[in-house]
């Protein structure tokens, strides 16, 4: 298995050698919309810690949100919680979602919302995958006994 | 976590984030009123596709009844949402 970077994880028993000066910090999430209030505080405090203002979280709270609720509705037969991990390699930030044990689910292949439509034609569906898009720099899929999006986002700060 | 206050018929404010959490209360609170319905946006910090939403099904039910949405005061960090989903043109914001 790989970590959000594509790394192989350590094999039980042998210590993390460290392969950056900035580890992915992970925590995991009740597979509920009710953990987003969690999932932002997690994010502050990461943000904080490494001297970055609350008006960065913004595009990033967007990012999580988008994500895991796409986990949370589309990601059927998957582990109770939802795996969110976040890197900083300034000016850089990388945000990795991980849904262990889910039917294989690629957001990045959801087709692309026409925003010249009237709004009669409009709905919902759809909207937050185009909104990471918009927002992110690189939106990435993979399937490593899950799904596992990662997000990289320049920050102004 | 989100307040909808009512100041008076047909004002309301948003206060707080409208996000996944927050939309399905958000959605009730709205159905139950009429329009010609304003909503003040200024307090509104934060709001994502599930807050979006919200806001298309209301716009749909009151021009439908011949009413009118209108939004105001967004912050730059919301209005910038509308715009990414191309709902800035679409919805009448002041």
């Amino acid at each position: 298995m790989r970590d959000c970077r594509g790394r192989p994880t350590p094999v039980a028993g042998r210590p993390r050698v460290a392969l950056s000066s900035s580890p992915m910090v992970e925590r995991r999430f009740p597979r509920d919309v009710a953990s987003l209030e969690g999932i932002y505080g997690f994010i502050r405090e990461f943000l904080a810690e490494r001297g970055i203002g609350p008006d960065a979280a913004y595009d990033v709270d967007l990012i999580a949100e988008e994500l895991f609720t796409n986990m949370v509705k589309y990601g059927r037969g998957g582990e109770p919680e939802i795996s969110i991990a976040l890197d900083w390699d300034a000016p850089t930030l990388t945000f990795c979602v991980r849904d262990f044990g889910a039917e294989r689910f690629d957001p990045t292949q959801a087709p692309e919302v026409d925003t010249s439509r009237p709004i009669a034609q409009r709905r919902a569906g759809g909207l937050g995958i185009h909104l990471v898009r918009r927002m992110a720099d690189r939106l990435t899929y993979g399937y490593d006994r899950g799904n596992v999006i990662r997000v990289t986002k320049r920050l102004d700060v | 976590m989100l307040e909808i206050r009512t100041p008076s018929t047909g004002q309301v404010q948003l206060v707080g984030r409208l996000d996944a959490s927050e939309s399905d209360r958000a959605d009730q609170t709205l159905r139950a009123m009429n329009g010609p319905l304003r909503l003040d946006c200024s307090e509104l910090d934060y709001i994502s596709s599930a807050g979006l939403g919200v806001l298309i099904e209301l716009h749909k039910r009151l021009v439908a009844a011949g009413q009118t949405l209108t939004l105001a005061n967004l912050v730059p960090r919301v209005r910038n949402v509308f715009m990414y989903a191309g709902l800035d043109r679409l919805l009448n914001i002041e």
